[in-house]
């Protein structure tokens, strides 16, 4: 354990000087992609009652969080793969985890002012009034988690070329098909059946639950549905990264 | 012996077979060359010592140790260098150097320590703290610097001094000698047949994926049965009629290479000497073989793709 924590602690560092000239544009960039979602959705829909401003004020900040896995991380490790620092991480000592968990934490981070400054955005935007709970904190840190990990796992087991693209799809898929900035019924059923067992709609309640206070039934379920597939993106991870060929 | 590969078979799909059977040993201390053209399977090779790749039989023993069982042992026995170079955009050489010294296990104030006699002995004090775009010469040398700096009890360097300039390659020779003479077993995989020759103990020669030859320099350049090399730079681009005791090894354009034997070189130097006065060469060196004449017999003689 001390071990991992000392790589992912080097390789972080490694990842921070490494981006530190653009850390800033970085951090701008989720911002306006938060702020591109609350305006933009907003076009969609002429009347903005009380519920359509709640998912939108709280979709936001999950869409932010869930474009780590679907396209920021699947990216860099494409990049990564592509310019040699992945195979060149891979003959290092370190445990197969450290390069994933360094890579999340250093976006995690990047993205926490763009999480909040969307969310400040939304609520002004909106005039609505959230019950922030302090569940707020370990449900970012779970999403953030199980989107990196998926996205790492997928990333590392396709062809570099291949990511980008399915990471368009992905993002649209995320955007336009996905319960977060609309409720669960407004989708046919055969999807709504998809999304019972896709963690999406997980992450969403998860955010939206522990922002406003809502939805404790579907909070509670969210966190275990969500903790298991956690779990399961640390395994393919791991799988992916110690995969030889 | 501190790496002992056995019989070591790597096919990849698609039917390509890199390596062939290839059985190397390296001791430690010791500097061991391993010599061959592009697509060789050279890099193959050092992969599966890494634990990057899984042969497809055949055996890779670290200090006793399977590590084709156990990559994860292989990340922790062997510093590597690889034939590109070191990812290290956006950070300045001192701290790449410095985070893959604590990755492998190195103190804060040693990794630092050693960074710096390294990173002076490469006279590269002056942009060792700059992030900037380092050139290909010295991002390689970072890259060396990064495998060298905690050393592994196998290092392996992939084409250590390609792009890297003439004086500074002089004392990366040196620093690389000093690795094993501290007790590493350096793998050493080069094109640069020359420098190697001064710098290894012993070397083995690959060419389409199968060991060719194995031995020290001295051991090879003996068996190549002439000990002396003929180089002639042509007046023209026709090759004229050699004496039949020279034996010609390449002409390529207005360059000529021919093998001669001791007992010959009076008369070589005759002929070479009223040629240029003919105009038919323009100059000429006699010297001893080399172990780039060894490499050229041997992919000569295996009909191997250079």
């Amino acid at each position: 354990m001390t071990e991992l924590v000392r790589s992912v602690a080097l390789l972080l560092r490694w990842n921070a000087l490494r981006l530190r000239q653009i850390t800033m544009i970085l951090l701008m960039l989720q911002v306006v992609l938060g702020v591109g979602v609350i305006y933009g959705f907003a076009f969609l829909v002429p009347h903005i009652t009380p519920t359509v401003a709640l998912f939108f004020t709280t979709g936001a900040p999950s869409v932010v969080l869930i474009m780590l896995g679907i396209n920021i991380i699947p990216q860099e490790v494409a990049q990564a793969r592509t310019n040699g620092r992945y195979l060149y991480v891979s003959a290092l000592p370190v445990p197969r985890l450290a390069p994933m968990l360094a890579e999340v934490l250093f976006w995690v981070f990047v993205q926490i002012p763009g999480t909040i400054v969307t969310l400040v955005i939304a609520i002004l935007r909106f005039h609505i009034h959230l019950h922030v709970s302090l569940l707020v904190i370990p449900a970012v840190i779970l999403v953030s988690l199980t989107t990196a990990a998926l996205g790492y796992a997928l990333a590392a087991s396709i062809p570099p070329p291949v990511t980008s693209q399915l990471a368009s799809v992905l993002g649209i898929a995320v955007m336009l098909f996905s319960p977060i900035n609309f409720p669960l019924s407004r989708l046919p059923h055969w999807l709504q059946d998809v999304h019972h067992v896709l963690p999406v709609t997980y992450m969403a309640d998860l955010i939206r639950g522990t922002l406003t206070g809502q939805y404790d039934t579907a909070r509670t379920t969210a966190f275990a549905i969500l903790g298991a597939w956690c779990v399961a993106g640390l395994v393919l991870s791991s799988r992916a990264a110690a995969r030889r060929g | 012996m501190l790496l002992d590969v056995i019989e070591l078979t790597k096919t990849y799909r698609g039917g390509v077979r890199a390596n062939d059977g290839i059985t190397v040993q390296v001791a430690a201390g010791e500097v061991f060359g391993l010599l061959g053209p592009n697509g060789a399977g050279k890099t193959t090779l050092v992969h599966q010592v890494l634990g990057q790749l899984v042969p497809d039989s055949g055996s890779i023993r670290i200090d006793g140790d399977d590590v084709v069982s156990k990559p994860a042992l292989a990340r922790e026995l062997c510093s590597f260098q690889p034939q590109a170079a070191a990812p290290v955009e956006g950070l300045s050489p001192r701290q790449a150097i410095d985070i893959v010294g604590r990755i492998r296990g190195g103190s804060k104030e040693e990794v630092r320590r050693r960074g710096t006699v390294l990173l002076d002995a490469l006279d590269m004090s002056s942009i060792a703290d700059r992030p900037v775009p380092l050139s290909g010469g010295m991002a390689r040398l970072t890259g060396f610097c990064m495998a060298a700096v905690v050393p592994g009890r196998l290092v392996i360097l992939d084409e250590p001094t390609n792009d890297v300039d003439p004086l500074r390659r002089r004392a990366l020779w040196q620093l690389i000698q000093q690795l094993a003479n501290d007790g590493a077993a350096v793998l050493l995989v080069t094109h640069n047949v020359l420098e190697a020759e001064r710098c290894v103990d012993r070397l083995a020669i690959i060419g389409d994926g199968r060991l060719l030859a194995e031995g020290t320099p001295a051991s090879l350049k003996s068996n190549l049965g002439a000990p002396l090399r003929l180089e002639c730079t042509l007046e023209g681009t026709e090759t004229p009629d050699l004496p039949p005791w020279l034996t010609l090894v390449a002409a390529n354009g207005r360059r000529l290479i021919a093998h001669v034997q001791i007992s010959d070189v009076n008369a070589t130097m005759s002929w070479a000497t009223a040629a240029q006065d003919d105009r038919v060469l323009a100059e000429f060196a006699l010297t001893p073989a080399s172990l780039e004449d060894v490499y050229a017999a041997w992919i000569k003689t295996e009909g191997v793709a250079a």
